[in-house]
């Protein structure tokens, strides 16, 4: 039953000269960690079924207004995407897989670094497949209802709102990384709107806060276009305290912690 | 070559390890025994580049591990056999790890072929394994860049007769060929059967190290062991 020249043999030589270790191929390792699980392909059949129901839905509710229907599947991307980014990080450690990534990649900031990619091409795609959705779905309500369609979008708007999707996963992946455990990140994430309607809700102090340090409300102007110094601020500073210090702090403890 | 020196571990109170030097050399099997909570996962842990240790080195081929240039194909690790995601299945799991080390798929038909996983075992998911499936795909993971030296932390755990059987005669047939395989296991009877050296460890100390036969007196390695721990815990306490 066992043949183990199979398992070591002279043909190991031509293999370690065989590819291996680069970045790209960790990128796509990880890239395909985020499907090849059964929570992974639950996820992604959801997103496809209930991404283009959700726009086709609200094509025969709203009408045919093409970006209201895009910005529709935008809204299950945008619950969607970041529990899937804070899945591909937090599984390794509840699944204790980092005991077999780290042994075949030590360097542990490549493969931290590979890891997050994958979640932010596929909300770049996911937006561009809404888009491409809404297209055929706008002109086919304009033709059963006999109205004219709607297709008045900026492109920077379009531009926007893509990058929002992007700035969603990333901040799921940086809950991800900073607590290394997926039901606290994902509650954070999904109650963080709700907790800052809270906060706008005790008045002026509240309001400044939240205008500073939610993303919900700092992004918003990357969608309705007027790009101002100020606005640009507020972004900036909401990405760095929910994106940036995060990732950097996830980071840093996981390169340096033992890992059990 | 495995190569402990000197390795020591503390954490806030306790000492995990304590001045550890032993070496595994290509073509023995060294078996790695002591009572659960000796430190010997600790010490593994080290070896991978998982774990940091207070003072001393652990090498593998002359190197630390984080210092391998392709350590896939240098040191094949099984740390646990229960670290699997449940929810991806045993084919993909060893796919992952050809497709890291920039292996050709039919390595992984290999692999699954060489550790007695059907086909359609390989196909399912990881979470309805046995412990024993699962160290069978540890055991193949670990083996995927045929390498030198092989780091395995209690392989024989869940295994059936049959599965026993087999792991002993494939961790000989490696070590034939010139790897260097170091094994824990709190199975001595096991590791007997298997071995040609062993390192024994207690309260992070190792307690004696040397051939099975030297060790056995004998009278079987469990004999000198429970006498070796015996003597370790009444010094300590």
């Amino acid at each position: 039953m066992t043949d183990t020249t199979t398992a070591l043999s002279s043909g190991a030589l031509s293999s370690r000269r065989a590819g291996g270790r680069s970045f790209a191929t960790l990128v796509r390792a990880e890239a395909r960690k985020l499907f090849d699980t059964r929570t992974g392909m639950i996820l992604t059949a959801i997103l496809v079924v209930f991404g283009p129901g959700s726009v086709v839905a609200r094509g025969f509710v709203a009408g045919p207004h093409f970006f209201t229907l895009a910005g529709t599947a935008g809204i299950v991307l945008g619950i969607l995407l970041p529990v899937l980014a804070i899945l591909t990080v937090t599984g390794e450690w509840s699944h204790r897989t980092a005991l077999t990534t780290f042994v075949l990649e030590p360097r542990r900031g490549r493969v931290l670094a590979a890891k997050f990619l994958p979640p932010l091409a596929v909300a770049v795609l996911a937006g561009a497949l809404a888009l491409l959705l809404a297209l055929p779905v706008t002109a086919a309500v304009a033709a059963v209802r006999g109205v004219p369609a709607d297709w008045d979008v900026a492109p920077g708007t379009v531009l926007g709102w893509v990058a929002v999707l992007v700035i969603c996963t990333a901040q799921g992946q940086a809950l991800g990384m900073l607590l290394l455990n997926a039901p606290a990140a994902i509650v954070i994430y999904l109650a963080s709107p709700m907790a800052w309607s809270a906060v706008r809700g005790l008045g002026g102090a509240g309001e400044e806060l939240a205008g500073w340090l939610d993303l919900n409300t700092t992004t918003n102007l990357l969608t309705g276009g007027g790009m101002t110094g100020g606005g640009a601020a507020r972004l900036a500073v909401s990405v760095l305290v929910w994106i940036a210090v995060p990732v950097t702090v996830g980071a840093l403890r996981v390169c340096r912690k033992d890992i059990n | 070559m495995i190569e402990f020196q000197h390795v020591s571990k503390s954490y806030k109170k306790v000492k995990a390890l304590d001045d550890v030097t032993f070496t595994v050399r290509p073509g023995t099997v060294t078996g790695f025994v002591g009572p659960n909570g000796a430190g010997k996962s600790t010490a593994l842990r080290i070896l991978a580049g998982l774990s940091r240790a207070t003072s001393g080195t652990a090498t593998v081929l002359g190197r630390p591990y984080a210092e391998l240039e392709r350590p896939g194909f240098e040191v094949g690790t099984l740390l646990d056999a229960a670290a699997h995601h449940p929810g991806r299945s045993g084919r993909e799991v060893l796919t992952l790890g050809a497709m890291l080390l920039g292996l050709p798929r039919a390595r992984v038909d290999e692999i699954l072929e060489l550790v007695g996983l059907t086909g359609k075992e390989g196909r399912r998911a990881v979470g309805g394994y046995s412990l024993g499936m699962r160290q069978r795909l540890g055991i193949g993971h670990a083996l995927l860049g045929r390498p030198r030296a092989l780091i395995l932390d209690e392989p024989v755990n869940g295994l059936d007769p049959q599965g026993i059987q087999w792991m002993r005669g494939l961790l000989r047939d490696l070590a034939e060929q010139g790897c260097a395989v170091l094994l824990s296991s709190h199975l001595l009877h096991e590791v007997e059967q298997v071995a040609d050296h062993v390192v024994m460890i207690g309260r992070g100390r190792v307690l004696a190290q040397g051939a099975v036969a030297e060790l056995s007196r004998g009278r079987g390695l469990e004999q000198t062991f429970l006498e070796l721990t015996a003597a370790a815990d009444r010094s300590a306490s």
